[in-house]
């Protein structure tokens, strides 16, 4: 009732440590809750929705065009939601297909080859997708095909794999070695979308085929990894009245601007660290220390500046893509949740990329943990995290990137993804030793210990494994470790 | 045995400083109210203690979200 008053007042009292706390309250403030159920409060809900999200810097103008055009209309025809969704999503998947510019660089250069545009290789590669993705869910529930059923991913991937072979042996320059390798490239991209709709065919609230077919790439955009999973997931999370909706719109709102103002933080360090103080980029450094023209200061600022700003820009992409969710009506939780908070290497894995680990718990860490070493608990949790961190975190990326075989020899491709072999293993046995042996630090060892050396801890494992993360053609696993040796004058 | 499973779970979520009272229906691990640490810890109870098989082909790990959910695999397998 306070709260309410206060907003009543005709006096506006200047008092910006209030007014941030009615902000982040307002979720919970019933005028505020009120006025988000009206047209016009629904309305400048929206309209303030899109002007955060344009000035996240996270949408361009097409995209951006698309996310309020299917809200809008979200918002005048509730009763149409998952055909808008569905609808708006089929229109996104077959105009941007792929998730990572490798993947369009390929299908561009694979086009001007035949002299052909790259949407005539993309729409039917697109649609083709579309209609195995259909067919895939279908087949599950017959009678010869249900073992697609109990092993959707490894059928996915078998699948996926027998095209990529056949598009490294088709020959360079061919029609058909193009149109191939486009559908190598549209299916990887929304492989994980695939396998999560499998996944909701068990699921109890059921959703039409053609609406979980039809959402490979969702109106949200984003990379590989599905943010909200699929419609199993979100279903869990939807407002189940008018009320609830106005809280989650609200909630999408404080999301999206909290988004916005990290946005403008990650523009600060960025102006400041390259335009002010022409602090190189992680990779640069890493040539530098290559070429013998860098110094170890720079080395070590630019580590650490990399680190974070790998931080604000993680978070500023998934709150975004989490605020239209919620904008839509389905109350899902954040991606990044103060990952600085982390005192253990797993719960900072939990809080810099939630949905990123939730793909990789699905589907490598909990069917690793039902089925081995079941009398012995610690290798038990040690393997099905190896298997999750390691081997599922390393056939993402390397799956995902396959693209450098498209005008790479094998050996040429196998070397891009030398330096990744050390990010994936190193993270790995940093999880595993954190799940199996945790360091358990308690307030009572004292203010230093517990609130700053375990979470300097976490930055520094996070830090150091960064250094092997990327694949790129630039930086290859010698020069990355002459890097790390030369931080230590070595 | 619907009650004690009840208190596995409450008792998970108090050694991590959560008290919060939460509904049959309430997703517990996707929504993050217990992370997946604890979802291996619920399946080892629920293979000792409960005798339920986790390996089996069929089994669908949603079916561990929600305290329903978890009355419900205790339910078909007794």
């Amino acid at each position: 009732m306070a709260s309410t008053e206060t907003l009543q007042s005709p006096e506006i009292e200047y008092s910006p440590l209030k007014w941030r706390r009615a902000w982040l309250t307002m979720d919970q403030n019933p005028v505020a809750i009120e006025f988000a159920k009206t047209n016009f409060g629904v309305f400048i809900l929206h309209v303030g929705f899109i002007l955060a999200l344009a000035a996240s810097g996270q949408f361009s103008g097409a995209a951006l065009v698309m996310v309020s055009a299917t809200l809008g209309a979200i918002a005048l025809a509730p009763h149409r939601r998952i055909e808008l969704l569905v609808g708006a999503s089929i229109l996104y998947v077959i105009l941007r297909p792929f998730r990572i510019d490798g993947w369009t660089a390929v299908v561009n250069l694979k086009s001007q080859v035949i002299e052909s545009s790259p949407y005539l290789l993309q729409i039917p590669a697109v649609v083709l997708f579309l209609f195995f993705s259909a067919l895939f869910l279908r087949a599950m529930h017959w009678e010869k095909t249900k073992r697609l059923a109990k092993r959707p991913l490894t059928s996915l991937f078998l699948i996926w794999s027998v095209f990529l072979i056949t598009a490294i042996m088709l020959p360079k320059g061919s029609l058909i070695g193009a149109f191939v390798w486009t559908y190598v490239g549209v299916m990887i991209s929304a492989i994980w979308f695939l396998a999560y709709a499998a996944v909701d065919e068990k699921a109890k609230v059921k959703t039409p085929l053609i609406a979980k077919a039809g959402m490979m790439r969702p109106i949200w955009g984003g990379s590989s990894t599905p943010l909200g999973k699929g419609f199993g997931y979100l279903n869990k999370f939807d407002s189940k009245d008018t009320d609830e909706l106005a809280v989650t719109r609200l909630k999408a709102l404080k999301l999206a601007v909290w988004g916005a103002l990290l946005a403008g933080l990650w523009f600060v360090m960025e102006y400041f660290a390259r335009d002010v103080f022409a602090l190189p980029t992680l990779i640069t450094s890493i040539l530098a220390t290559a070429d013998g023209t860098a110094t170890v200061g720079t080395s070590w600022l630019s580590l650490i500046y990399n680190y974070f700003l790998d931080l604000v820009i993680i978070a500023v992409w998934g709150h975004m893509i989490v605020a239209v969710i919620r904008m839509i009506g389905y109350r899902i939780p954040r991606n990044s949740r103060n990952p600085l908070a982390s005192r253990t290497l797993a719960e900072f894995w939990n809080r810099y990329h939630f949905y990123h680990k939730e793909l990789l718990v699905d589907f490598f860490f909990y069917p690793a943990f039902v089925r081995f070493f079941k009398k012995s608990p610690k290798l038990r949790i040690a393997f099905a995290t190896f298997c999750a961190a390691g081997l599922g975190n390393f056939l993402f990326h390397a799956a995902r990137d396959t693209h450098v075989f498209a005008d790479a020899t094998l050996m040429e491709g196998l070397a891009m993804f030398q330096s990744t072999w050390v990010y994936f293993l190193a993270l790995a046995l940093g999880l595993v030793f954190s799940q199996v042996n945790p360091i358990k630090i308690k307030p009572e060892h004292g203010f230093f210990c517990y609130e700053i050396l375990t979470r300097l801890n976490v930055c520094t494992f996070f830090c150091f494994v960064k250094i092997f993360g990327d694949i790129t053609v630039e930086g290859t696993l010698a020069e990355r470790c002459q890097f790390v040796l030369s931080l230590f004058f070595i | 045995m619907a009650q004690s499973i009840q208190d596995v779970v409450k008792s998970m979520m108090a050694a991590r400083g959560n008290t919060q009272e939460i509904t049959k229906d309430e997703p517990i691990f996707t929504s993050g109210l217990l992370d997946s640490l604890a979802a291996t810890e619920l399946m080892m109870t629920l293979e000792s203690d409960f005798g339920i098989d986790l390996a089996d082909a069929d089994f669908d790990i949603s079916k561990l979200d929600t305290l329903a959910d978890l009355e419900g695999l205790i339910g078909e397998a007794a």
